[in-house]
C-alpha cells in the first residue's frame, strides 16, 4: 500500500504515481483529497488495483480509467466514474450530478444519494444508488442497469434508448418514452447478488422501467428519392424548383423536417469574393523551386504537448465511421499519411485499421460519448472535444437507422437499428467553467502529452473563441456554415450557422480583443475546396485549414444526396456491406492523396507568387474584397476593379500548358 | 461562467469572514481566473458606506474623485472618511435623504459598486489572493459574506463587470451568480418600466435588482427566491445576501453546480466541494447538493 498526500502533491504528479504503483500492483491510499478533481483519471491496468480516497473527491474521480477499483470514503463531485470500461467506484457518501456518465461496463455504487442525470448516455455496466436519485436518472442511457434503492425524482429514464432502471422507492414521474414492466425472478436474484457483493441491504420490491419503443425511430422514414445531385438541387436561381417541390411533397408524407447530408446550398459571401492584391494568375513556378517554400505547420504546441506536425497547413476534417463506411475511413487515413497530414475520427470511435494507416490521428469526443474510451485516447495524436459543427451548430449528430448496423452499434455501445440522435450537449459541460475541468480531465488521461483542441460550429464566434482561449485549449477547429454533415435537418443546414468568412473574422477579432496573440492555433474549415482557398484563409488569419467535403469528392463522392439514407451508390456514406463492396479503397486513397498534393502545389505556388518563402508569412495585406459584403465582413478594402483581373485559376492554367 | 461561494456564521461575533471567503474562492479559482469579488458584511456603521471604481491612472483618478465629491455635495452628503486603494475609492458619508434618488443620480455619473451601512463590496481583476494583497480582504471581520470568481466571456475584463453586484437603489443587498438568464431583456424592460436603470448588460445585475425590488415591497427573502425560480428563465445557481440573511436559488434544470455544508455554527455554500473542504482540511464533510428548483435562506443571530 502506497500513500499519496494530496495536500502536498499536485494532481498530475499524484496520477503519475498512481500509475507507477499500479504497474507494481500496489494498492494506493489518497489522503487529504479535499474534493480535488481528476483523482485517478487515465489509469489503465490489467490487474486490478484499489485506490482508496480517504475523504471527498472532486469531479471525474476514477474517470477515463479501465480495470481499477476506486473507493471514496466520503462524497464525490460531478461525473464520478466517467466513461469507465471495466472496474468499479464505490462512493461512501453522496455523489454529485451525472454519476456513472457514459460508463461502458463499470460498476458504480453510491451509498448515499446521487445527483441529477446519473448514468447519462451510459452504454453498459451497473450504476447503483443506496439512497435517492435526483431528477432524470438514466437520462439518454443506451444500455446497462441503474439500481436505485431509494426514491427516484422526476423524469426517471428520460429519453433512454435501452437498458433497465430498477427503483426500490417512490417514483416521482417517468421520463419520455418509458414504461413500467414486470421483472422476473432471475433479474431480482442478479440484483440481490450485486447488492450483497457491495454490502447494501434491501428487502422491498423494485419497479422496473424500460424504454417504451415509441421514439427510437422517426415515425415516418425518409423515403428514397430520385437522385438529385447537390449541384443541381442547390440551384438558387429559381425560388421554386424541383428540389423545393420534392421537399414539400415529402414533408407532406413524413410530417416533419427533411433530413439530408452535405452543407448549406444558399449563396453566402465566401473566399471567392476575396482576391489577391498581386496578380498570381501568371505563375510559372517550377516544381524544384516550390520545394523550397516552407509549408510545414505544427498544431497544438501551446502548452508543451507534442504538437501535430503537418507537411502543409491542411488537415482531414472530422468525419465519423458511421456517417462514412469503414473503407472510406481507411482511405482517408492512408491519404493523410501519404500526404503527411492528419486524419480525424469524428464521432463514433476509432478503428484499428484507421489508427494503423494514419500517422497522425485526432480523436474526437462528442456529447453522446459514442465509441469514446480512454484506451483510444491514449493512442491518439491529438484530442478534440466537439461542441458543435458548422452545418448544425447547437445540435447533436444524427445517424439514421439504416446505418446503425450491429458492427456500428457495438463500437458505439448503442442498440442496433435506432435512429440515433446524439445529445446536443455534453453531460458534464454546461458552461465555460465546467469545460475547464473537463479539459483538465483529458490532460490527466493523456498525461499532458497530446494537444487538446475544441471543435466549434461558427455561431457566436467572438464569445466562443475567447472561452476556448481562456479555458486553455491548444487549438480550435472552427467550422463555418458551408461545412457538410452526414445528416441534419435541411432548415438547420441552411439557416443556423454563419458563413466561414464571418467565422474566421470574428475569431481573429475576438482573439485580438483579449490580446491573445497567436499561440492558440486556429484551424478553419467549411467550404475549403483548393489551395487558393487555403492561402486566402491563412492570409485572413487562420493558422491551418481542414478539408472534408472536398476530400470525399476526391475519393469518389458523386454528391447524389443519399448520405442520410444509407444506400450510398458508391459505397461512401453507407454501412451496407453490399454497397461498401463497390468502394475501391486502394484506388480512392490514391485519388484523395493526389488531390491533397494538388493543394500542396497550389499553396506553394501562390505563396511564392506573393513573394514569400513561408506560407505562414501571407497576411491580410495580400488580400482585397471583391464585393461589398465580403469587405463588410472582413474589413478588407473593397476593390471591385479586381474582378476584371481575375483569370482562370492557376490550376487550370497549369493544365492548359500541360495540354499544350 | 464562474464559481461562487458564501458563508454565514450563525452566532454573534467578529468572525473571519475575509479569510474564510479568500480560502473558498482560492479553492475554486480554476472556474474563473479573470476577476474576483467579495461582498462582506461587518458591523452596522453609523455612516453610509460607498465604494466606487475609479481609474488607476493618477490624473484620471483625481478627476473621478473630484467629480464624486461634487456629486455628493449636490445631494447634501458630507464625506466623513475616505480611502483610495487599487481601483477603488471608498468613503463614509453622512446622508439622510432619499437613497434611491441619490444613488440613481450618482450611478449615472460614477461607477458606484457598493452601498450600505454593513456591506462592503470589493472587486477587481485578479485572483482572491491578489485582492487580499491590494485591499486587505483577509482583515475583514464580520458575520457573513458571498464571493465570486469570474471567467469573463461575454463582457470585457473590467473591475466593474466583476461580481458581486449591488442591487441598484437598495442598500446592503448583494448577489453572486453562476449561469445565464435567458429572459434577460424581457425582465430588464419590465424593471426599467418600474423606474430602475441598469449600468451593465450583465444578467447578474438584473437578478440583484429583481430581488431588491421585491424585497422593497415587503416580501421576505425566502418568498422572493421562490418567485425568482419561476420568473427567471435560464440556468442559474445564485447566492444573495442582505444585512442579516444569506440565501440561494437553483434553477429547475440544476445545470449549474452547488453544494452546501451546514453545522450548528455556520452555513457554507459553494460551486464545488473543493471550496467547502478548504474550511475543513483533511476531513470528510457531510455536504449535500440542493435539489433542482429549490431555495433556502439562513439568518444570523441578531
Amino acid at each position: 500500500m502506497v500513500t499519496i498526500d494530496l495536500s502536498k502533491t499536485g494532481i498530475t504528479e499524484a496520477n503519475e504515481r498512481i500509475r507507477a504503483c499500479a504497474q507494481q500492483r500496489d494498492d494506493i491510499e489518497i489522503v487529504n483529497p479535499d474534493a480535488r478533481h481528476n483523482i485517478g483519471v487515465g489509469l489503465v491496468v490489467e490487474d486490478p488495483v484499489t485506490v482508496r480516497v480517504k475523504g471527498s473527491a472532486g469531479y471525474f474521480c476514477g474517470g477515463l480509467s479501465d480495470g481499477a477499483r476506486f473507493e471514496i470514503a466520503s462524497n464525490a463531485g460531478w461525473a464520478v466514474g466517467d466513461n469507465i470500461y471495466k472496474g468499479s467506484v464505490v462512493v461512501g457518501g453522496n455523489a454529485g450530478a451525472i454519476a456513472g456518465v457514459a460508463i461502458r461496463g463499470a460498476e458504480i455504487v453510491v451509498r448515499g444519494n446521487m445527483g441529477s442525470r446519473a448514468g447519462q448516455v451510459m452504454k453498459s455496466g451497473t450504476l447503483c444508488c443506496g439512497g435517492n436519485a435526483a431528477f432524470m436518472a438514466g437520462y439518454m442511457m443506451y444500455g446497462g442497469r441503474v439500481i436505485i434503492l431509494g426514491d427516484a425524482a422526476a423524469k426517471v429514464g428520460q429519453d433512454m434508448s435501452a437498458g433497465e432502471i430498477f427503483v426500490g422507492g417512490k417514483i416521482e414521474s417517468l421520463g419520455n418514452d418509458t414504461m413500467i414492466v414486470d421483472m422476473d425472478a432471475r433479474e431480482r436474484d442478479e440484483i440481490m447478488e450485486f447488492l450483497e457483493r457491495y454490502q447494501l441491504k434491501f428487502d422491498g420490491d423494485f419497479t422496473k422501467i424500460v424504454n417504451a419503443g415509441k421514439k427510437l425511430r422517426y415515425a415516418n422514414a425518409e423515403p428514397r428519392t430520385r437522385p438529385q445531385p447537390f449541384f443541381v438541387s442547390s440551384k438558387s436561381s429559381n425560388y421554386w424548383n424541383p428540389k423545393v417541390q420534392e421537399d414539400i411533397w415529402i414533408k407532406g408524407e413524413v410530417g416533419r423536417y427533411r433530413i439530408r447530408g452535405y452543407g448549406a446550398s444558399k449563396p453566402v459571401p465566401h473566399l471567392n469574393d476575396i482576391a489577391f492584391v498581386k496578380d498570381v494568375s501568371t505563375i510559372r513556378a517550377k516544381p524544384e523551386e516550390l520545394a523550397h517554400i516552407n509549408l510545414k505547420t505544427t498544431v497544438g504546441g501551446r502548452f508543451g504537448a507534442r504538437p501535430l506536425s503537418l507537411s502543409m497547413p491542411v488537415m482531414i476534417a472530422p468525419m465519423s465511421f458511421g456517417a462514412l463506411s469503414r473503407k472510406v475511413k481507411i482511405a482517408l487515413a492512408r491519404a493523410s499519411r501519404l500526404s503527411g497530414i492528419s486524419e480525424n475520427t469524428g464521432e463514433g470511435g476509432m478503428l484499428d485499421e484507421q489508427r494503423a494507416e494514419a500517422d497522425q490521428l485526432i480523436f474526437q469526443c462528442l456529447s453522446g460519448r459514442l465509441g469514446w474510451n480512454v484506451k483510444d485516447m491514449q493512442r491518439a495524436d491529438a484530442i478534440e472535444i466537439y461542441i458543435s459543427q458548422g452545418a448544425k451548430p447547437g445540435l447533436g449528430g444524427q445517424l439514421m437507422a439504416k446505418k446503425v448496423t450491429p458492427e456500428l452499434a457495438a463500437i458505439r455501445g448503442i442498440p442496433v437499428g435506432i435512429d440515433l440522435r446524439s445529445p446536443s450537449r455534453h453531460p458534464d459541460v454546461l458552461g465555460a467553467d465546467d469545460l475547464v475541468i473537463k479539459l483538465q480531465e483529458f490532460r490527466e488521461a493523456t498525461f499532458h502529452k497530446v494537444p487538446i483542441g475544441i471543435k466549434m460550429g461558427a455561431g457566436r464566434v467572438n464569445d466562443d473563441i475567447k472561452i476556448a482561449y481562456k479555458d486553455g485549449f491548444d487549438f480550435v477547429e472552427l467550422d463555418g456554415l458551408q461545412g457538410s454533415t452526414g445528416a441534419a435537418s435541411t432548415e438547420v443546414l441552411e439557416n443556423v450557422g454563419i458563413p466561414t468568412l464571418s467565422g474566421v473574422q470574428e475569431a481573429i477579432d475576438g482573439l485580438r480583443e483579449i490580446d491573445a496573440g497567436n499561440d492558440m492555433d486556429l484551424v478553419m474549415m467549411g467550404g475549403i475546396k483548393d489551395g487558393v482557398d487555403v492561402v486566402k484563409m491563412l492570409a485572413l488569419g487562420a493558422h491551418c485549414t481542414s478539408v472534408g467535403t472536398s476530400a470525399i469528392i476526391a475519393g469518389g463522392c458523386i454528391a447524389c444526396m443519399q448520405c442520410h439514407v444509407g444506400t450510398c451508390p458508391v459505397g461512401i456514406a453507407t454501412q451496407d456491406k453490399e454497397h461498401e463492396a463497390r468502394y475501391d479503397l486502394d484506388r480512392q486513397a490514391m485519388n484523395i492523396h493526389r488531390y491533397l498534393e494538388s493543394l500542396r502545389w497550389q499553396i506553394a505556388a501562390i505563396t511564392q507568387a506573393l513573394g514569400y518563402h513561408d506560407v505562414h508569412d501571407v497576411n491580410r495585406g495580400d488580400l482585397v474584397a471583391l464585393t461589398p459584403e465580403a469587405a463588410d465582413i472582413t474589413g478588407l478594402p473593397f476593390k471591385p476593379e479586381y474582378r476584371e483581373l481575375r483569370r482562370p485559376s492557376i490550376g487550370l492554367a497549369q493544365l492548359d500548358r500541360k495540354a499544350g | 461562467m464562474c464559481g461562487i461561494a458564501g458563508v454565514l456564521f450563525k452566532h454573534q461575533g467578529a468572525h473571519e469572514i475575509g479569510k474564510t471567503l479568500i480560502e473558498m474562492l482560492d479553492g475554486c479559482q480554476h472556474r474563473g481566473p479573470d476577476s474576483t469579488g467579495f461582498a462582506l458584511y461587518g458591523e452596522d456603521k453609523e455612516q453610509l458606506q460607498l465604494r466606487f471604481i475609479v481609474p488607476t491612472e493618477a490624473e484620471a483618478r483625481k478627476q473621478a474623485i473630484e467629480a464624486i465629491a461634487a456629486l455628493l455635495d449636490k445631494h447634501g452628503a458630507s464625506i466623513v472618511s475616505e480611502q483610495s486603494l487599487g481601483c477603488s475609492y471608498r468613503i463614509a458619508v453622512d446622508f439622510n435623504g432619499d437613497l434611491f434618488a441619490f444613488t440613481k443620480d450618482i450611478e449615472d455619473q460614477a461607477k458606484l459598486v457598493s452601498v450600505g451601512h454593513t456591506l462592503d463590496i470589493i472587486k477587481d481583476d485578479g485572483t482572491a489572493h491578489h485582492l487580499d494583497d491590494v485591499y486587505h480582504v483577509g482583515e475583514f471581520k464580520g458575520s457573513h459574506g458571498i464571493g465570486h470568481v469570474r471567467l469573463a466571456t461575454e463582457s470585457a475584463v473590467r473591475p466593474e463587470a466583476a461580481h458581486p453586484f449591488w442591487a441598484t437603489g437598495f442598500e446592503d443587498i448583494a448577489i453572486v451568480h453562476n449561469g445565464q438568464i435567458t429572459n434577460y431583456w424581457k425582465m430588464r424592460r419590465r424593471l426599467e418600466r418600474r423606474g430602475y436603470s441598469f449600468h451593465t448588460d450583465n444578467d447578474s445585475e438584473l437578478v440583484a435588482v429583481y430581488l431588491a425590488d421585491k424585497l422593497s415591497q415587503g416580501e421576505t427573502l425566502a418568498s422572493v427566491l421562490e418567485t425568482a425560480i419561476e420568473d427567471l428563465d435560464g440556468t442559474f445557481s445564485f447566492l444573495v445576501s442582505t444585512k442579516d440573511e444569506i440565501g440561494y436559488a437553483k434553477d429547475n434544470l440544476a445545470a449549474k453546480p452547488m453544494v452546501l455544508y451546514e453545522t450548528d455554527d455556520m452555513i457554507a455554500i459553494a460551486s464545488e466541494e473543493v471550496s467547502l473542504n478548504r474550511l475543513f482540511p483533511g476531513q470528510a464533510i457531510n455536504s449535500s447538493e440542493p435539489a433542482p428548483g429549490t431555495f433556502q435562506t439562513w439568518s444570523r443571530s441578531i
